[in-house]
């Protein structure tokens, strides 16, 4: 896992900048600066290490790659790096960067290496519990595999260990035994370098050393399951998995990860049936070695108790919902639909790009109406305009590689460590080496702003249109076309900034990509889950458009504009839809979940197509159990426009995918999809060339200037936080308890006025309702607060009836017990 | 006997209170420093470079050319640190030199920082020696009260800021880029090299870091020339410097003389080793360098004479022992301080030391076979060049050594299962001709 | 034409063994009625066993799993907590089957154990009617409890943590006692 791929695309460098070097006999050319750990590998030579890891900064703890090396002189002839007098000195070859004319002995063609690399590798054995049987690492361990290798057979050490009580909690995921630990600084390095969160140390010294965290500083990242898996020993283990299996009876299968918009390669490892746990994947072009915690950890949801797993129908006499077979079901779901009239659809962000498809199809053709919306979270007739004009339909845009290369990056409406993990990560690595300057539109100097070194432009909720407009003046951010615009689904939140994005765009020349938060939303866009836009970005009002669609689909598109979330709701509600099919949408997340609830109750005829029993489900008259991402292929579109395909996982499953269901109903409507599985929903996705017609034009929306808050209250600044609540992160304690506590985040001033002390619990109020939470400090305005929108069971929505921008009120909780002190 | 010492540095330490500054100037102190801010600081490095000097920290690299390295077109600030973290066990002239007389560091600072461009210098002394640390934040305040520091130094418009830094008690500290982290703030541990201080230091920036002695020996230079100082030592050593003895010897102490004496003319100096007893073993730099025996009296302490005889200059600190010692023993107490000064950064050391802690502590219970002997040399072999810096190369020499000159004598330990010696006969406070 | 041997002799012969066997020890066993014992070493059913104060020496490592070349064995391990310790130290067989259908008894799966959790019986019956009879659960496979012993979960009696089981410390104090412990 730790062998560095060769990175696909990149450009050959110049003949000038390869260096020519021996390695055990066979010339070979590599970039300048290559490692020569790295040059090895490449002719497959296999050194074997531990601290060494291609993604983090060279340290040369460990002293296992050592091999000979000579060099030649200024006379040309080689001489051989020697050490204390006549003695040959083995040098790490993780430390040593190639150069002209090396000659490099591995452990193949020296003697010398090879019997330092036993020497090392004995010592790392000394204190090493050896307890293999009982370590979660064994069997893909790489102390293991390389004391095989590189190792000798049998140890001489006949002495006393050292010895630590085991296992102690470094967070609450994430386990360390400190025994087993061979001290390479992996995980610190990782924690420091990649995450920015240096809250793991090395502490003591000598044989002493080992991970420490500061007891007042909990190791608390959103990224800390990475260490569970570079650790090259089974010192770092992860509390979920623990115990739970051994790497050789796991099926692993790769796959794509479903918790956000970053596309991330991960590794699914399953037994009988379960997925037991998850990895990252290498792929060096989106998320490299890495993926977020709840990428890692947030996969119980697929086998809790509420799992649907039969379709059920409500009984006309009792009014209950009742098991049904697969055909009633259907039936009773196409009668139901047929009476009803005119349906809408709303799907959530689970979706994969070939099931919004379906949908996309289901709605035109089968119920014949442009009432589709993806997005279940609060947006815009603006932000529908705009993704029609700028985003849907356009392929590949702005890559993870683009960012590297940008000379500035303007994040808009996002904060990327907690809404796109992976690309926080990216963006934190361009910005490390220099050459990415950071700008954000926001609130606050958030923690994970602070850590991509971001120049924050400050812009309380619904002020961001200004601040937006300023930036093409910005002398230091100075954006030109080699700079890029990140704009987070939440902006659309407010009226005339994606207006003024696009606005920017132009102005400036540089590059935009929108960056959703849901995995399923930018292949639902693609796939035409939105009134105005047909499947591939074509726009519903061209005539030209819906005849190319219309001749794929053997069908009339209807022309009638869709109406969007909250229309369709408040349509149902109002009678003017007489039914719904809902599809992994969670009311909660909607701008006002109450007035969901109530159009959802109230609706004539309610389809659900679901995983679990949700507030959906509990109002539907046809249920359809379908399948998870685990057990179904699929694919998703990331952020960047890069469909990111995957395999089914589990191939026991029968579980039914959302394709297939709808394929059932359209069935039993007369109206055939056309197709019954996933690979022919993607077949005939695929038919639709890239759409090189008219696109809609930007939106121009004017600004409207946010009044001020009430005296007495405060604008709410919300976002989700990356570890919070939701149906998809159900099942996992330890992944919960990781997570940040949740915390309203106020002004000096206010927390002054308040008479609070960070960590005190403070009452948010509004009309609607009241929530506690506990409070700490950050740089916002003194009439400007933050909270978690779902968090810790608090669902700002649901219980405060607030949303971004919205009004609300801060009292002091009296004390009652200690608090609990964590900011966020 | 002709005398053979050439008191430089120790030159003052006899004088009435030779720490103030009064009693310095009186010595002719910081003139030189008036001779050099009239050199142009380029001079001044030539001059070094000619006189022949080597720093005195152990490895004998030659200072000048450290200087030199210093690029001139890094738009960082340079600094100069002065590596006063003597922890070597037996080493014991830095300490005495900033006790007895810490003008002459700060003297040599001053012209050493002007040499390299250095607008701020750093002293990093061995926590635990807090008397010296007093004493040497005192001259440096007295430096300032008289304008040898501060803004504009003997109105040449050179400036220079002086801080003492205490170090927190870690023998690793002593390796200049442990050193160089500690003094940031961070654990002492070692830097990987490339970039050298040089390039990139103290704050990433351009930083010269010598050791106290080196720099208290430029103004000397100043004073008297490159070619009063090459007249000195030997051809390759050149000048005079502290040899510390301790142990077996009847007057210890700190003997300066030039490079190239022998042990046998120290040990006339110093009267001999203690009466009655014979030399059986000794370091000629600390515990770091592998031992010598009775063998070499004659060797030249000089770089290449040591060098020659299969050990090392270091830090000049001859141990003395006489026969009443048990070899196994002081390997042992040696390597049990390796252990425990190891920083763990690295296998070997971390490791490696743990382990021969072991391996010796049964051996001189007389526990094991002459194959762990063997044993223990292979460790030795897998520690020795392959650590990540030369602290476990110091921790391995003594072993390595006793074991080429005193095999008998481990094997001794094996046949009469326990250690043939009395321990209390090796002790200074022992009555005089107590036999083993 | 046969010779005289041929006609008279040889007819007969072929009678000597018949005879011969008459007057021998009958070999035909009369099992199932009478059993008898098989060789010591006989690779029979598996057993898991106990430590002497009845906690169970599996620590659902699946090195067993591993090893089998029928693929017969199928073992989760789970964690002993402070309130429920099945085995010393952190680890224990929470799931253990044998399907009795695929083992060969061969026996691959002893010599990987590395607490000598399992080891095999010499019992051979292992006939049923059923598949699901014939895949033994965990505590069809766990060894009795002998006197001393007491049914997990408890803490350990035999020492304060897992190393004073493995170095057999208990053992020795109990040898000097003179008392046998297994």
């Amino acid at each position: 896992m730790t062998v560095t791929p060769s990175k696909a695309g990149s450009n050959a460098p110049a003949p000038q900048d390869l260096v020519t070097l021996t390695i055990d006999g066979i010339e070979t050319s590599v970039p300048k600066g290559t490692l020569v750990i790295r040059a090895a590998e490449q002719i497959g030579v296999q050194i074997p290490r531990f601290c060494d890891h291609p993604l983090l900064a060279p340290v040369g703890a460990c002293r296992q790659c050592l091999v000979e090396v000579a060099m030649p002189g200024p006379d040309g002839e080689l001489r051989t790096m020697m050490g204390p007098p006549g003695r040959v000195k083995p040098q790490a070859s993780c430390t040593l960067p190639v150069a002209e004319g090396m000659q490099v002995k591995t452990q193949l063609t020296s003697p010398i290496a090879d019997k330092a690399q036993q020497g090392v590798m004995e010592q790392l054995l000394i204190n090493h519990p050896l307890d293999c049987p009982v370590c979660d690492k064994g069997g893909e361990c790489p102390l293991q595999n390389q004391a095989m290798t590189n190792g000798r057979g049998e140890s001489r050490f006949q002495e006393v260990k050292r010895t630590f009580p085991k296992p102690i909690n470094i967070s609450a995921q994430v386990l360390l035994d400190r025994e087993r630990c061979v001290l390479c600084a992996r995980c610190t390095r990782f924690s420091e370098q990649v995450a920015g969160d240096p809250f793991i140390a090395l502490v003591e010294r000598g044989a002493l050393q080992q991970v420490g965290i500061y007891e007042k500083e909990p190791y608390r990242s959103n990224f800390s399951g990475n260490v569970i898996q570079i650790c090259p020993v089974g010192a770092l283990t992860s509390a979920d998995y623990r115990f739970r299996a051994r790497p050789f009876d796991l099926v692993s299968t790769p796959s794509v990860a479903e918790h956000d918009s970053g596309g991330a390669a991960i590794r699914v490892d399953h037994r009988r049936g379960k997925v037991v746990r998850r990895l990252a994947w290498n792929d060096p072009e989106v998320n490299e070695e890495w993926i977020t915690d709840k990428d890692r950890f947030a996969f119980h949801y697929a086998n809790r108790p509420d799992r649907l797993t039969h379709p059920q129908v409500r009984d006309g006499e009792t009014g209950e919902l009742r098991p049904a077979s697969w055909p009633e079901a259907f039936a009773v779901a196409a009668r139901g639909l047929r009476a009803a009239g005119r349906v809408g659809v709303l799907t959530g962000g689970r979706l994969t790009r070939e099931d919004a498809y379906g949908y996309a199809k289901f709605a035109r053709v089968a119920l014949g109406t442009n009432d589709i919306d993806f997005r279940s979270r609060p947006a815009s007739a603006e932000e529908e305009q705009f993704l029609a004009s700028r985003v849907a339909g356009r392929g590949l845009g702005v890559t993870y590689t683009d960012l590297e290369r940008a000379n500035a990056v303007v994040l808009l409406g996002l904060e990327p460590e907690e809404e796109a993990g992976t690309l926080f990560l990216r963006l934190r690595k361009a910005y490390r080496a220099g050459g990415t300057r950071i700008f954000a539109v926001a609130p606050f100097t958030s923690n994970g702003l602070r850590k991509l070194g971001a120049t924050v432009v400050k812009a309380a909720p619904g002020e961001e249109v200004p601040a937006i407009e300023q930036l093409a003046h910005d002398g230091e951010l100075a954006l030109d076309g080699g700079g890029v615009i990140l704009v987070g689904e939440r902006l659309a939140t407010v009226p005339g900034a994606l207006s003024a994005v696009a606005v920017l765009a132009s102005q400036t020349g540089a590059r935009l990509a929108w960056v959703p938060r849901r995995a399923g939303d930018r292949g639902a866009l693609d796939a035409g889950c939105l009134g105005s836009v047909l499947p591939g970005g074509r726009p519903l009002a061209d005539a030209g458009a819906r005849v190319d669609v219309g001749a794929v689909w053997g069908s009339t598109v209807p022309t009638v504009p869709g109406r969007d979330t909250d229309g369709i709701l408040a349509a149902a509600a109002a009678g003017e839809l007489g039914g719904l099919v809902v599809a992994g949408v969670d009311l909660d997340d909607l701008a006002d979940p109450t007035a969901a609830r109530a159009a959802v109750a109230s609706a004539g005829f309610v389809v659900s197509l679901e995983l679990r029993a949700s507030a959906v489900t509990e109002h539907a008259d046809v249920v359809f159990p379908v399948a998870p991402v685990a057990e179904k292929p699929g694919s998703f579109v990331s952020w960047e426009g890069r469909v990111r395909p995957f395999e089914k996982v589990l191939e026991g499953s029968n579980a039914v995918p959302d394709v297939r269901v709808l394929a059932g109903i359209a069935d039993e409507l007369g109206t055939p999809l056309g197709f019954q599985t996933i690979e022919a929903a993607a077949a005939e996705l695929d038919e639709f060339a890239s759409w090189d017609g008219e696109r809609a034009a930007d939106p121009t929306v004017a600004a409207s200037p946010a009044a001020p808050a009430p005296a007495g209250s405060h604008r709410l600044a919300t976002w989700k936080t990356m570890i919070g609540d939701g149906p998809m992160q159900d099942g996992d304690p330890a992944y919960h308890a990781s997570g940040p506590t949740p915390t309203v985040l106020v002004s000096a001033a206010t927390l002054e006025s308040l008479g609070a002390a960070v960590g005190d619990q403070v009452e948010l109020s509004t009309d609607t309702g009241t929530a506690v939470l506990a409070v700490g400090v950050a740089d916002l305005a003194d009439d400007v607060v933050w909270a978690p929108t779902s968090s810790g069971g608090v669902n700002l929505g649901r219980d405060l009836g607030a949303g971004a921008g919205s009004a609300v009120r801060l009292s002091l909780v009296p004390a009652a017990a200690p608090a609990v002190q964590e900011a966020m | 006997m002709t005398n053979v010492l050439t008191p430089v540095l120790s030159d003052n330490w006899d004088a009435d209170r030779p720490w103030t500054r009064e009693s310095y100037e009186r010595s002719g102190g910081y003139q030189a420093l008036d001779t050099a801010l009239r050199m142009q600081p380029d001079e001044i490095v030539a001059l070094v470079k000619e006189s022949g000097l080597r720093g005195r920290g152990g490895a004998g690299f030659a200072t000048g050319m450290k200087w030199g390295f210093i690029p001139k077109d890094n738009p960082n600030p340079k600094y100069l640190v002065v590596n006063a973290d003597e922890s070597e066990p037996g080493t014991c002239k830095d300490i005495p030199l900033m006790m007895a007389s810490p003008h002459t560091l700060v003297e040599g600072v001053v012209i050493s920082s002007y040499a390299i461009g250095a607008h701020t210098a750093f002293i990093y002394v061995r926590g635990e020696v807090l008397h010296v640390i007093r004493r040497l934040r005192a001259a440096v305040q007295e430096a300032y009260a008289a304008g040898h520091l501060g803004k504009n130094i003997h109105g040449t418009g050179y400036d220079l800021d002086v801080i003492v830094h205490a170090g927190a008690g870690a023998y690793i500290c002593g390796e200049e880029t442990a050193l160089l982290d500690s003094l940031e703030g961070r654990r002492g541990q070692p830097r990987l090299r490339p970039p050298f201080p040089a390039v990139a230091g103290l704050y990433a920036s351009p930083t010269v870091i010598n050791n106290v002695e080196s720099i208290a020996t430029v103004p000397s230079i100043v004073r008297n020339g490159a070619e009063w100082f090459g007249s000195m030592g030997t051809e390759k050593s050149k000048g005079m410097t502290l040899y510390s003895l301790s142990g077996h010897v009847t007057r210890p102490g700190q003997y300066e003389a030039p490079l190239g004496i022998t042990l046998r003319e120290l040990l006339d100096l110093a009267g001999g080793v203690r009466n009655g007893h014979k030399l059986k073993f000794w370091t000629p730099g600390g515990s770091s360098t592998p031992l010598l025996t009775d063998e070499h009296l004659d060797v030249p302490l000089d770089y290449e004479g040591v060098g020659a005889a299969g050990s090392m200059l270091g830090t000049k600190a001859l141990q003395i022992f006489d026969e009443t010692t048990c070899v196994v023993r002081a390997v042992l107490r040696w390597t049990e301080f390796y252990k425990h000064e190891s920083c763990g950064k690295c296998t070997p050391c971390r490791e490696g030391t743990w382990w021969l802690v072991q391996v010796l502590a049964r051996l001189e219970k007389g526990q094991g076979s002459e194959e762990d002997l063997d044993q223990l040399l292979d460790q030795c072999d897998n520690i020795l060049g392959r650590s990540f810096c030369a602290l476990a190369d110091g921790a391995v020499s003594p072993i390595d050594s006793s074991l080429k000159f005193f095999r008998d004598e481990y094997v001794e330990h094996l046949r009469q299962g326990g250690c043939p010696f009395d321990p209390m006969a090796s002790t200074l406070f022992s009555p005089v001709g107590a036999t083993a | 034409m046969p010779t005289l041997k041929e006609q008279f002799w040889d007819p007969v012969a072929g009678f000597g063994v018949t005879f011969r066997t008459m007057f021998r020890k009958v070999v035909t066993e009369q099992y199932p009625k009478e059993k008898k014992p098989t060789a010591p070493r006989f690779h029979g059913r598996h057993q898991l066993n106990r430590w002497p104060d009845g906690l169970e020496k599996c620590i659902g490592c699946e090195l067993c799993a591993w090893a089998c070349p029928a693929d017969a064995i199928y073992v989760e391990g789970a964690s002993n907590t402070e309130d429920a310790r099945f085995s010393p130290g952190e680890r224990y067989g929470r799931v253990y089957q044998i399907n009795y259908l695929r083992c060969i008894l061969c026996g691959l799966c002893i010599e990987a154990c590395p607490t000598r959790a399992l080891t095999m019986t010499n019992e051979y019956e292992l006939a049923d009617a059923t598949r699901e009879d014939l895949i033994y659960e965990k505590q069809d496979l766990l060894a009795p409890l002998l006197p001393g012993m007491e049914q997990p979960p408890h803490p350990m009696r035999l020492g304060n943590d897992d190393g004073d089981y493995y170095r057999g410390t208990f053992r020795r104090q109990d040898d000097e006692t003179g008392e046998a412990t297994q």
